[in-house]
């Protein structure tokens, strides 16, 4: 008996294999301390979303999966799958007309029309799009833990490949802890029809000379982060990020509309081709972005507050500001979840609602709203409840707006007495259910 | 602030914290730490569809992690 007990401590320091020769050697059945290491079956987590944006823009469904395993002691590996299917229309970026204004679809195949004085949409946007991840997370000595993990995303016209790294260290008792991580990606672009040349006029159907192949870019991304134990009852993390991307990252889809100075009207297109100007959006082929990240979480007796806050700075003269709260009520085995999320960003220096005729053109320009300056806000709620299995199911309602400017001296002519900037209202819905181990 | 600042203002924050180490919890005291719910990221799933959505709606990103896939999002 004496024998046995002291067997316990090596299993949990040197782990089954050899504990069980040990065993083996001590003449001692080693069928008890292989059951006791029995890892868990798969986490298995799934969920149903649905992002719907009003006036019939974007509409996602979206199916995802996540699996977690101990495979070996200690050791993760962790699997997700998400399906998104995308239907609706899109802001092009040309602004409205006192006309019908037509255009050549992206894929220079088709046209469409849109009415006197309507947002401009572009309604030939389908897509699925398939994304798949696998990381796999090991401790390294007794205090540090590695993570490492890539990720791959396809869509009918856009692949992404990326590879990460992260390590953390505990300090302090583990009451600190210390993490490093490293992204790389490569993204390519290859629309149907072809990526159009930057601020080169859309054409008539068939027409494709402003068209090149497929376009790519790189992305690395680098975080550094601290996570702090404040007490019992409170937890905090500062984080620093760094992306730098660099090649291709204009928008091959949006476009700017070329209008008359004075009233604002639209100008006219390439000869024979029935269109009026609009050029292709031109960004630069290099982005910095930089942001500091803080979260502070704090038990209520049960109960849990989530604060956080983002500040993000570009060297395309965007900053942006992110607060978000949630407050976990506990009710027994149930939860409600509200959530609120400010969001605000400056515009980038390049972004104009128009260009005007005349004028030289500059080298880089977009009118693409998501550069713009705007604010946001997201409402949200959410309900949770846990199964009789030990799992849980839980769904939310969000409602997420967006109120913007056009850029200034933009609003001339008749394009005063339209909106340049409209409203974005979007819901999402999502329904998530985790699998219990019971 | 510009980029300097702030990579300053990171730096300065993560040393007080490591050297100062505040009041340590000890590992028996973990209880409330340890629940799901108090995890840095206690709703991954929640976590990645969010950063998805905000990502392909706004200028920003990045802040807790990296985003799981690029996309082409219109």
């Amino acid at each position: 008996m004496q024998l046995k007990d002291k067997a316990k401590p090596a299993v949990r320091q040197i782990g089954t294999p050899l504990a069980a020769a040990t065993c083996t050697l001590l003449g001692l059945g080693a069928t008890g301390s292989v059951v006791a290491q029995e890892l868990p079956p798969w986490d298995l987590d799934t969920s149903l979303l649905i992002y719907s944006e009003s006036d019939g823009r974007v509409r996602d469904t979206s199916v995802t999966a996540r699996a977690r395993k101990e495979i070996r002691e200690e050791k993760f590996l962790d699997l997700t799958l998400a399906i998104d299917s995308l239907t609706g229309a899109s802001p092009s970026g040309a602004v409205p007309a006192s006309t019908v204004q037509t255009f050549t679809s992206p894929s220079g195949n088709s046209q469409y029309t849109v009415g006197a004085g309507a947002q401009a949409l572009d309604t030939s946007f389908l897509d699925t799009r398939t994304a798949l991840g696998a990381s796999w997370e090991m401790p390294i000595a007794r205090l540090s833990l590695l993570s490492l993990g890539a990720s791959l995303s396809d869509e009918y016209d856009y692949t992404h490949a990326g590879l990460n790294a992260r390590f953390a260290r505990d300090f302090n008792n583990r009451n600190t802890t210390l993490s490093f991580g490293l992204a790389l990606a490569n993204d390519t672009i290859d629309p149907v029809g072809g990526t159009p040349v930057p601020l080169t006029p859309m054409l008539g159907v068939g027409a494709g000379s402003n068209k090149r192949g497929g376009q790519s870019k790189d992305v690395t991304d680098f975080l550094l982060g601290v996570t702090q134990v404040l007490s019992r009852h409170t937890i905090v993390q500062l984080n620093y990020s760094l992306s730098q991307s660099d090649g291709y990252l204009s928008d091959p889809y949006k476009v700017l509309s070329v209008v008359d100075p004075v009233t604002g009207s639209p100008t006219a297109g390439p000869a024979g081709s029935g269109l009026y100007r609009y050029l292709f959006d031109s960004r630069p082929d290099a982005r910095e972005k930089q942001s500091l990240y803080g979260l502070v979480k704090r038990d209520f007796n049960g109960d849990v507050l989530e604060a956080s806050y983002r500040y993000m700075t570009d060297d395309w003269g965007v900053d942006s500001h992110t607060l978000e709260l949630r407050y976990r009520w506990s009710f027994g085995e149930r939860y409600l979840q509200p959530h609120v999320r400010f969001y605000q960003q400056t515009a980038a220096d390049f972004y104009r609602t128009v260009l005007f005729d005349g004028t030289p053109l500059p080298v880089y320009a977009t009118a693409d709203h998501r550069l713009g300056e705007f604010d946001g806000l997201t409402i949200g709620l959410k309900y949770g409840q846990a199964t009789a299995r030990g799992g849980e199911w839980s769904a939310r309602v969000e409602y997420y707006t967006q109120t913007g400017n056009p850029s200034p001296g933009a609003a001339v002519g008749a394009l005063a007495g339209f909106d340049l900037y409209p409203d974005l209202n979007a819901v999402i819905a999502q329904f998530s259910y985790k699998f219990g181990r019971r | 602030m510009n980029a300097s600042n702030l990579r300053r203002t990171v730096v300065a924050v993560g040393v007080a914290l490591v050297v100062g180490g505040c009041a340590a919890v000890e590992p028996w005291d973990r209880d409330v730490l340890a629940r799901p719910d108090m995890q840095i990221v206690s709703d991954p799933i929640e976590a990645a569809t969010d950063e998805h959505i905000y990502f392909s709606k706004e200028a920003s990103s990045g802040g807790q992690g990296f985003g799981g896939g690029g996309c082409g999002c219109n």
